[in-house]
């Protein structure tokens, strides 16, 4: 029998439903000392000073860490793809969003834990915070981190930038230009499994730390650049995580339980509860689309004009990477020769927004897709057949100058299409992926295709 | 005071792999003394079934049955690289990983194979768990015997390992272009969504979803199913009913609890029509692209066509909460045009928040 194609069964499945499937928090280990955290109560804030003393005397605390303990604090996520560092592991002078960890505890019960975090005095100093994206670069704006309150690091540019073909002869040539605000929302992960990590000292010297991590190589990366330790003192065991869709990329607790367990030289274990999950972990990111399409009465896109703005939170983390991937598929399943994007990353003081299931491009999905219902109002022409006229073809180029070898605009719409029972013209019930002839290679794609033959050739 | 119907459609294209790639995945696999198939990766499962899908793959890569392949993918010591569960990278390129690993292995049984049977290498093939001559099915061999002539006569450990890597794409910081594909595939996918408005409470429910996917190829149909109905459901949660912040921009008044959060639930669920398409891509895993986390974009999009298709506003702000459609219907708002321009939202734009009219992100240079 062939496997592939058929309807197999998971493989772990029946483990899942049965509750035999071992997660991070099943795993048990002698003498665990339980983990908590001090976090900001404020969305932005200087700390004025802070002593853990009294942290450290109450009775069966074993450890407590803040940033000076920290070999490397200051670490970034993306620092192999250029992306600087700017968030500390634990906060350092100041604090930009509530919910951010201050001081680390580790103790041999979760009250005794409570009790520590109680003990630490902590003054702070309320500062402005930021939080309409709109507003970031206006001369009165609080100036919440320390490159200014947008990614400065694009190249020499303070935004992630497409330039494509000749946008302002498109804007004259169009008949209709349409414009719209689009602004989805930030959205909670919602695993089931909230974040926990076991951190375990072993005999030898080596560190095994039992991760929901979405990724053992990249986090154990992470925990071994803040801890200055080669990757052969550590150990991550994981592979099996309750929910995941890109919350689980940061690594959110595997570090400071790392810290935590070789300074008690006890094995820790640190599980968020609920409300950390839901408050201290990071969202999906909201965001801020401006689209201007010059179109034609007969329904081409000429060009488009875009301004994004996704909103960080108080760090970069991933946010560069998922504005660059949000420029390379903002024109959606569609092509259109002339394009100019400008998309920033604001900074603002909500908790670090991060990867989530279709980071970059949920946004702009529902951007592109409802403004083209937008555009076809306005020149009134039926939106499947606007879609169907402007989607990809084999030997169209995408906004960044990829020559499409294999899109499926086409056949994914018409199949949709007929399951509805929506009825369109033999024109269009005809349409293929096939490159463009004819009637479907007007006049302003004409361009585009003689490149790709010099390219080709 | 009444409910409408509505029908309205998106579609979308999503990447498989990390932006710019770079991000490679490792596997290595070994042959127990019986033939049977140790594979180690590193590719953690979060839920979407990688683990089955890797099985199915190195199982028809090798030729063996789908239950002699155990997967390992446990730990760092020993699985190697694997750059992680995201960017819909996991069939695509983790499988690539294993598929490349079998096909090392493979090699290792047909050339212990061919000298057992005295055929050559390239006149065998392996089927159901036997390596058997091409056109003379009696010359035929067990894997569990090459495995055990491995192991006890040659002194040979089968075993085989692979990375897939597809080089970083730079990308030209002035004009956005790319010199070399900044991801492994593109797959597509298109949603309709029928909704009923309450144009007296602004409530709006999904009926029924109709969702089309080209995802290369299904290595488990099941598996993508299942994609294709939870990313619906997310999808629909965007669309209609969560945030993280409910007054946003302020960030005060977060629901901590399951219990002060709206995310969808059974009874949200509508009726759902999935359609798998296969337009194999040229790369991956037996023409497979990803699916996984394109499952959730289509549908926000259809399901604000649909609301104004079937009450006549835009919902531009997720998500399409009663409030917000009640106040649509009450603002019953037109676009100003002027000249050729048709303009929509302009109170919700930077221009109009700003205080110096968004000079700092209009104005840039060209």
């Amino acid at each position: 029998m062939k496997a592939v194609g058929a309807r197999l069964p998971r493989y772990d499945g029946i483990g899942h439903v049965t509750g035999r499937t071992q997660y991070v928090d099943d795993v048990r280990v002698g003498k665990t000392l339980w983990v908590k955290a001090l976090r900001s109560p404020h969305h932005r804030a200087r700390i004025v000073s802070l002593d853990v003393s009294k942290a450290e005397a109450v009775k069966g605390v074993h450890a407590v860490i803040t940033h000076a303990d920290v070999p490397k604090n200051v670490y970034g996520h993306l620092e192999g793809l250029g992306v600087p560092a700017d968030e500390p592991l634990l906060a350092e002078d100041d604090v930009r969003y509530k919910g951010q960890p201050i001081v680390a505890v580790a103790a041999e019960s979760e009250a005794a834990a409570y009790a520590a975090i109680e003990a630490i005095a902590v003054e702070f100093e309320e500062l402005e915070p930021l939080f309409d994206m709109r507003k970031a670069l206006d001369a009165e704006a609080p100036q919440i981190h320390q490159w200014g309150n947008v990614y400065p690091h694009y190249g020499p540019y303070n935004h992630r930038r497409v330039r494509k073909g000749d946008i302002d002869r498109a804007f004259d040539k169009a008949d209709v230009v349409v414009q719209g605000v689009y602004r989805p929302q930030a959205i909670e992960q919602m695993p089931l499994e909230t974040q926990v990590c076991l951190a375990v000292p072993e005999a030898s010297g080596r560190l095994t730390i039992y991760s929901c991590t979405q990724a053992m190589y990249f986090s154990m990366g992470v925990v071994a650049a803040h801890l200055q330790v080669p990757l052969n003192k550590l150990k991550f065991v994981g592979g099996t995580v309750g929910g995941g869709f890109g919350g689980k990329v940061d690594t959110a607790t595997d570090t400071i339980c790392a810290l935590l367990a070789l300074k008690s030289r006890r094995p820790v274990k640190w599980r968020w509860t609920r409300e950390e999950e839901m408050l201290a972990s990071s969202t999906r990111a909201p965001w801020h689309i401006e689209l201007q399409d010059a179109v034609t009465k007969d329904g081409w896109i000429l060009g488009r004009r875009t301004l994004t703005l996704h909103d960080a939170g108080a760090y970069a983390r991933f946010s560069p990477y998922g504005v660059t991937k949000h420029a390379f598929h903002h024109s959606g399943a569609y092509t259109i020769p002339n394009l100019r994007f400008d998309g920033f990353v604001v900074f603002t003081n909500r908790v670090p927004t991060t990867a989530m299931r279709g980071f970059g491009v949920t946004s702009v999905s529902f951007a592109v897709e409802t403004h083209l219902n937008r555009v076809a109002e306005a020149i009134g022409i039926d939106p499947w057949e606007l879609r169907l006229k402007n989607a990809n073809r084999i030997g169209d180029t995408s906004g960044n100058g990829v020559v499409l070898k294999d899109p499926s605009t086409v056949p994914v719409t018409l199949a949709a299409a007929e399951r509805v029972g929506v009825e369109l013209p033999g024109s269009y019930r005809a349409m293929t992926s096939d490159p463009r002839t004819g009637e479907l290679l007007p006049e302003h794609l004409v361009a585009q295709q003689k490149l790709n033959g010099e390219g080709a050739s | 005071m009444a409910k409408h119907r509505g029908r309205g459609f998106a579609t979308i294209e999503y990447p498989t792999g990390m932006n710019q790639n770079g991000d490679p995945s490792q596997a290595w696999i070994k042959l127990k003394p019986d033939g049977r198939v140790d594979v180690f990766s590193g590719t953690v499962d979060i839920g979407q079934g990688s683990k089955t899908v890797h099985t199915q793959i190195v199982a028809d890569t090798l030729g063996v049955p789908y239950d002699w392949v155990t997967m390992d993918n446990t730990n760092t010591d020993s699985s190697a690289v694997c750059t992680g569960t995201f960017a819909s990278r996991g069939t695509f390129i983790g499988g690539n990983a294993v598929r490349l690993a079998a096909e090392r292995v493979r090699e290792r049984i047909l050339d212990i194979a061919s000298r057992e049977l005295e055929v050559d290498a390239s006149d065998l093939e392996i089927t159901d768990g036997e390596v058997v001559a091409k056109g003379a099915p009696q010359k035929k061999i067990g894997v569990a015997d090459v495995a055990g002539a491995a192991t006890y006569n040659y002194g040979e450990l089968i075993s085989g390992s692979s990375t897939a890597l597809k080089p970083f794409a730079d990308v030209d910081d002035a004009t956005g272009q790319v010199e070399i594909e900044p991801h492994s595939a593109i797959s597509y996918a298109a949603c309709v969504a029928e909704v009923e408005v309450d144009d007296e409470t602004g409530e709006v429910v999904v009926l029924k979803m109709t969702q089309v996917y080209d995802v290369g190829r299904a290595i488990n149909p099941t598996l993508v199913e299942g994609q294709i109905e939870g990313g619906a459901v997310m999808g629909l949660g965007l669309g209609l009913l969560e945030s993280s912040y409910p007054y946003y921009p302020s960030a005060e008044h977060r629901g901590g609890q399951f219990g002060s959060y709206l995310g969808p639930a059974f009874t949200d669920l509508p009726e759902l029509d999935n359609v798998i398409i296969e337009n194999p891509s040229e790369d991956g895993p037996f023409g497979a692209k990803a699916i996984g986390e394109m499952a959730n974009n289509a549908q926000p999009p259809a399901i604000a066509n649909a609301i104004h298709d079937a009450v006549g506003v835009w919902i531009t702000e997720m998500p399409a909460t009663p409030d917000r459609v009640l106040a649509a219907l009450a603002a019953k708002k037109e676009p100003r045009r002027n000249g050729k321009w048709v303009i929509h939202d302009e109170d919700i734009s930077v221009a109009a928040v700003s205080s110096n009219n968004g000079e700092g992100f209009y104005g840039v240079e060209p």
